[in-house]
């Protein structure tokens, strides 16, 4: 039996260990009502922005805010599990950044099945996989990623004297959010022909992939004298790349959402500018809609949260 | 296998099982969520890619093997169905098509490391970059989505209840145990895990077996992928990142060792259960993410040392 006490202790003590971190969860007797927020993920600044936002709600309105994330933000199939999950503990509400906008559709069904009012956040449900399933989605709260992407372009192009040779650093293809962002831009900058885009590449949002890819992008196209990143990471990681290539100030780099070490940079004249959303307000927005949707009041379907665009000289909205 | 392994195998069986029952036990007292006909069958749903992938894992393994291609090869069957589908092929017809591309890159694996003499770490590393890319190329980069219901009820169907994912799982598992303990093919992988040259000078068909047997891994890995497909109701060329290693700790917590000659399926199915519960039961509790991941490590790490401790046990 002793095989037996060995699995046994091994198990206890897993258990134990999940419950001293479980955040109080097991208190459920409390009136308060339990709405879950299942993120992209919780290892970038901007959804723990928009976490300490929709915390912040949660305490004000009474609500039981329960915030999970997959490990990695491309996992689709691990939110969806979250989802599922989060759904057996009797949720009155759940909101939800999508990793993926066209596979979270079975996920809001699920939720739409069970009667759970669903609230999306950042990324757009994809139309078409949203009424092929049939969806309830009670509202979607984003920045106007297309407005966010025109700004960029515009901006770039006045900085510029509208002649430049641009690169794109892209997000993960196919997400809503990313593509957005690169029609916005791409749209603005057809209005000035002397704009040329001579590189147009994918570095998944990620900072060392943004390293990386323009890196190769600088060998392929020595002349490049602008770049716009879709997210401030691939930003930060082609900065990097410019000074490595000895190129700091020779290129003009925009981005995207402003993170705090993007407007350091941006301070320190290695970015021309970012495009700022606000995440934080986008969890209080997200909260507060969730709270209203149990009080039984109407939300409006579509939420837009302001943006505008950081740079040296301070910042311009466009909202 | 002599009776006295079979023995010894069906009591460390029992010791898993055990572990995963008390597991059950711990989350039944700890959440009164967790042990409802709806989050069990939910548990089985989820867990039943994982699981399945886990088979081919633990034929590979038993063979003193590994294959670190099983998630790449999962996408670009994925992509290969989804493409098919897409296109407007019957469903039979595009499944039967992802198996297949499952099945070949399987054997190409296979054959470089019977033909080839590579060592599996580095063929099925190459492979899992070839299929990456592959698939990456085929799709350029983006997800595939939008299948019809018909196809979907792979994953949305449901017989007496159970979720069709957890049946496909279930039918693979009755197969796969079959085999393995039952036929030539499957003695030989443990005669092959067990000492490769001894198998071979007793007239094991060496090279044929383990390019069946790595082909056996990248069809399970196509079947998974047509699980998921099903029920992301998308293909995409990322799906299955770092698949190989939760395929990986469900065949070694279920007590297939590393080193080959030993190991079970229903070890694999009972290690894939382990897992899946405990993601759903740190989910339900609200554990965050990053310590779920310290969680899933130190399960992995402690099964193996109580493994361990049993077969000294056995000495």
């Amino acid at each position: 039996m002793s095989r037996l006490a060995n699995v046994l202790v091994v198990g206890l003590a897993m258990l134990g260990l999940a419950a001293g971190c479980n955040r109080g969860s097991s208190t459920e007797s409390g009136a308060a009502p339990k709405v879950a927020f299942v993120m992209k993920t919780l290892n970038h600044p901007f959804f723990l922005d928009m976490q300490r936002g929709a915390e912040e709600a949660a305490g004000r309105e009474g609500i039981q805010l329960v915030v999970q994330a997959a490990e990695r933000e491309i996992d689709v199939e691990k939110q969806m599990q979250i989802i599922e999950n989060l759904l057996q503990t009797g949720i009155r509400a759940l909101i939800v950044t999508p990793s993926g906008s066209r596979e979270i559709a079975s996920a809001i069904a699920k939720a739409n099945r069970g009667a759970v009012p669903v609230i999306v956040v950042d990324t757009r449900v994809d139309p078409k996989a949203a009424a092929d399933n049939k969806l309830q989605i009670a509202s979607f709260i984003g920045s106007d990623n297309y407005e966010g992407g025109r700004l960029a372009g515009e901006y770039l192009a006045k900085s510029t004297g509208g002649k430049a040779r641009v690169a794109i650093l892209e997000g993960i293809p196919g997400h809503e959010t990313g593509d957005s962002r690169l029609r916005g831009f791409r749209e603005a900058l057809q209005q000035h022909p002397g704009m040329t885009i001579v590189a147009s590449q994918p570095a998944n949002w990620e900072r060392d992939l943004g390293f990386t890819v323009f890196q190769n992008m600088l060998q392929a196209h020595a002349d490049i004298d602008a770049l716009f990143a879709c997210s401030d990471l691939m930003a930060l990681g082609a900065v990097e790349a410019i000074a490595a290539a000895g190129r700091s100030g020779g290129i003009r780099v925009v981005g995207f959402d402003a993170l705090d070490d993007a407007r350091k940079m941006i301070e320190a004249g290695r970015m021309e500018a970012s495009v700022a959303q606000s995440p934080r307000d986008m969890g209080r927005i997200a909260v507060e809609s969730a709270a209203r949707l149990l009080r039984g009041q109407a939300v409006a379907a579509e939420q837009k949260v302001p943006i505008a665009l950081v740079t040296k000289s301070g910042t311009a909205g466009s909202h | 296998m002599t009776p006295r392994l079979l023995h010894v195998q069906s009591r460390r069986q029992l010791g898993t099982f055990a572990g995963l029952i008390a597991l059950c036990l711990i989350l039944w007292a700890a959440t009164p969520h967790f042990l409802t006909v709806s989050n069990l069958l939910n548990v089985l749903e989820q867990t039943a890619i994982n699981a399945v992938v886990a088979v081919g894992m633990t034929f590979v393994i038993i063979s003193g093997g590994i294959d670190l291609s099983v998630g790449s090869i999962l996408a670009l069957s994925g992509i290969a169905l989804g493409s098919a589908l897409q296109a407007g092929v019957p469903v039979p017809v595009a499944i039967a098509l992802a198996l297949a591309v499952g099945l070949a890159c399987g054997l190409v694996n296979g054959v470089l490391v019977t033909f080839g003499r590579l060592p599996p770490f580095i063929a099925t590393l190459g492979m899992m970059s070839v299929a990456r890319g592959a698939a990456l190329m085929l799709a350029e980069g983006r997800p595939i989505s939008g299948f019809d219901d018909g196809f979907r009820m792979l994953a949305t169907g449901r017989v007496l209840m159970l979720p069709a994912p957890a049946i496909t799982a279930g039918l693979i598992y009755a197969v796969a145990h079959f085999v393995l303990g039952h036929t030539v093919f499957g003695r030989a992988a443990y005669a092959i895990g067990g000492n490769e040259e001894a198998a071979r000078l007793s007239g094991v068909a060496v090279r044929y077996h383990k390019t069946a047997i790595y082909g056996v891994a990248g069809l399970m890995s196509a079947a998974a992928a047509v699980i998921l497909t099903a029920r992301l109701n998308s293909a995409q060329p990322t799906a299955g990142t770092m698949y190989e290693l939760d395929a990986i700790a469900a065949t070694v917590i279920g007590g297939t060792s590393l080193l080959g000659g030993e190991g079970t399926i229903m070890g694999a199915l009972i290690g894939a259960l382990i897992m899946g519960v405990l993601r759903n039961g740190l989910n339900l509790l609200d554990v965050s993410s990053f310590f779920q991941q310290v969680v899933i490590g130190v399960v992995i790490i402690g099964a193996v040392l109580v493994d361990m401790s049993l077969k000294r046990h056995r000495r």
